[in-house]
């Protein structure tokens, strides 16, 4: 009501000093008076509620929220914290530690961590179990360092059809650091792991207030001693060259290059050599994908209990246009530069492709600087929409193994390792 | 020359009113509304030391509003031992046997200890608010 009188009393008045000299003067008459559309409006929220059909949105759609040691994120959950990183942040190949997003399992999360009583322990099949300080690590072994991107097993589960129930993340539980540490093998090799032991357990910090030995009192990933992944995981405790904030698990956290985060245990002060595979919640029972192609099943085929599952792994090749981001319109024949990411867990993305006509023909985008092949690599596209209208932006990427991002979704019950092409819709409008 | 003058003076005028005119058909400005969508106070720094240990202040809740109905306050007092309720108003709407087999995995897979003349009452509030049927916003 407030907006409609206010642009009723300005529209009379812009006419009546347009109509009452413009004869005399003998001024042009503009072409186009602006429509009641294109007026200024109030902002409107986003709706806090999108299902049951997919997630329109780029994030997911809950409130921005203030934590320690952080820029404001979406608000997933707040016990224990889920914390989405906005969209924007995405457009340097580097996320800053302060907008990293954040994925706890158990609510007793770290508030303060004493290093001066604070030991990383390696033991269980191992010859000599040993327990190294914050110093110790940075004193007794060579840095490494690795840019590599941790994305959250669950990232885009909101644009699953049929939904499902877990984090209903947007896409951004995803981020690219620089992480420096120790190499996990270097830590093995010190507490020289046994023949017989066949998996590296770790354990964080984090706990639960469900009974003891069970998935919701304690958070367990381990790693197969056979997977080359071993040979390239990093115990790292600075991220982008800092101390990593304790929501991304200060003072130390396993990064495991190439597979989703589950596997990137935080504020990590455990490491055991198992003899019996790992047959604890978080590998037996979740975060466990179909084995079947892209870890794609139906509900049908789950309800038939057909499904056979292994623990999830590496990332399928993604990529993301971060602009334009349809928040502002375009003007026709005005270049923009279309922007964003891509990344695969299975090695270097060294090839972008993007579309203007939602994916019927594909041009090249130019690379960015390569940071390595675990990690973020930005891509760019220089276009000028020819006719004012409505166009879908769509952008896809290929890893150095040909993988090709798919144009179909996929589903499982976990919402895990979607990948298909994103589309960005823009407005174009007329520059006359 | 003084009409002529008061002429041209009267043109001008007229252009730039004129020409006021056709800019403001073009533009708007100066628009605000008293509504908007709210703000997050900043948090002020730290105060730190240089002692071994790192800390950070509490971690902030945001307790969602759960629907209102029967069986809410027993909803608040077991879903929340574990996880705020969020994790309940974060979810899309899920099929009623979803919700059924979401509390059974509380209960058998991760040991929350919830009587079992408890567990059909928190079941029936989920699905009386929370599944597509029922929950529209």
């Amino acid at each position: 009501m407030y907006q409609e009188r206010v642009m009723s009393r300005r529209r009379m008045l812009g006419t009546l000093a347009f109509g009452g000299v413009a004869a005399a003067a003998g001024a042009a008459a503009p072409k186009r008076l602006p429509n009641r559309e294109q007026l200024p409006r109030q902002a409107h929220a986003l709706p806090a509620f999108t299902g049951p059909s997919p997630n329109p949105y780029w994030n997911s759609v809950g409130p921005l929220a203030e934590y320690p040691q952080k820029a404001p994120l979406v608000l997933l959950t707040d016990r224990p914290a889920q914390l989405e990183t906005p969209r924007h942040y995405f457009e340097t190949a580097f996320t800053p530690n302060r907008a990293f997003y954040v994925r706890w399992h158990l609510d007793e999360i770290p508030n303060s961590v004493d290093l001066s009583a604070w030991r990383l322990g390696i033991e269980g099949r191992v010859a000599r179990p040993v327990r190294f300080s914050f110093d110790d690590l940075l004193k007794q072994f060579q840095p490494a360092s690795v840019a590599a991107v941790n994305q959250c097993s669950g990232n885009s589960r909101s644009k699953l059809q049929p939904r499902v129930p877990g984090g209903q993340w947007g896409h951004g539980a995803m981020g690219n650091a620089l992480w420096t540490g120790v190499r996990l093998r270097d830590l093995l090799e010190a507490a020289k792991v046994q023949p017989g032991a066949l998996a590296v357990q770790v354990q964080g910090l984090d706990q639960g207030k469900g009974p003891e030995r069970n998935g919701s009192h304690d958070f367990l990933k381990s790693l197969d001693l056979k997977d080359s992944v071993i040979d390239e995981a990093i115990v790292a405790y600075a991220m982008n060259g800092e101390p990593l904030p304790l929501l991304n698990g200060f003072p130390i956290r396993l990064v495991v290059p190439g597979y989703f985060a589950t596997y990137w245990v935080k504020g990590l002060t455990w490491i055991r050599a198992l003899e019996q595979p790992d047959d604890n919640f978080w590998m037996k029972t979740g975060y466990r994908i179909p084995d079947t192609p892209r870890g794609a099943t139906t509900p049908e085929e789950v309800k038939a209990g057909k499904v056979k599952t292994v623990p999830i792994n590496r990332m399928p090749v993604r990529s993301f246009i971060v602009a334009p981001d349809g928040s502002s319109k375009l003007v026709a024949k005005l270049p923009v530069t279309v922007r964003g990411i891509a990344f695969s867990g299975y090695g270097a993305v060294n090839k972008m492709e993007v579309s203007a006509d939602g994916g019927k023909t594909w041009s090249a985008a130019e690379l960015g600087e390569d940071h390595g092949p675990y990690s973020f690599r930005t891509w760019s596209f220089a276009w000028a929409p020819a006719e004012p209208g409505r166009y879908a932006l769509a952008a896809r990427a290929t890893d150095a193994k040909g993988n090709v991002q798919p144009d179909e979704a996929v589903w499982n019950p976990g919402g895990y390792l979607w990948n298909r092409i994103e589309r960005q819709e823009v407005i174009v409008g007329r520059g006359e | 020359m003084r009409n002529a003058r008061i002429r041209f003076a009267a043109f001008l005028a007229a252009v730039v009113a004129a020409a006021a005119g056709i800019l403001y058909a073009q533009y708007d400005r100066g628009y605000y509304a008293p509504e908007n969508l709210g703000s997050i106070r900043q948090s002020a720094p730290p105060t730190n030391s240089d002692s071994a240990v790192y800390a950070v202040e509490a971690y902030p809740l945001y307790a969602p509003e759960l629907a209102p109905g029967e069986g809410r306050e027993v909803v608040q007092a077991y879903c929340s031992t574990c996880h705020s309720t969020r994790y309940i108003t974060m979810q899309p709407p899920l099929a009623r046997e979803t919700w059924e087999a979401e509390v059974n995995k509380m209960v058998k897979t991760f040991g929350q200890p919830i009587p079992e003349d408890v567990q059909p009452i928190i079941i029936k509030y989920l699905q009386a608010h929370y599944t597509p049927a029922s929950r529209k916003k």
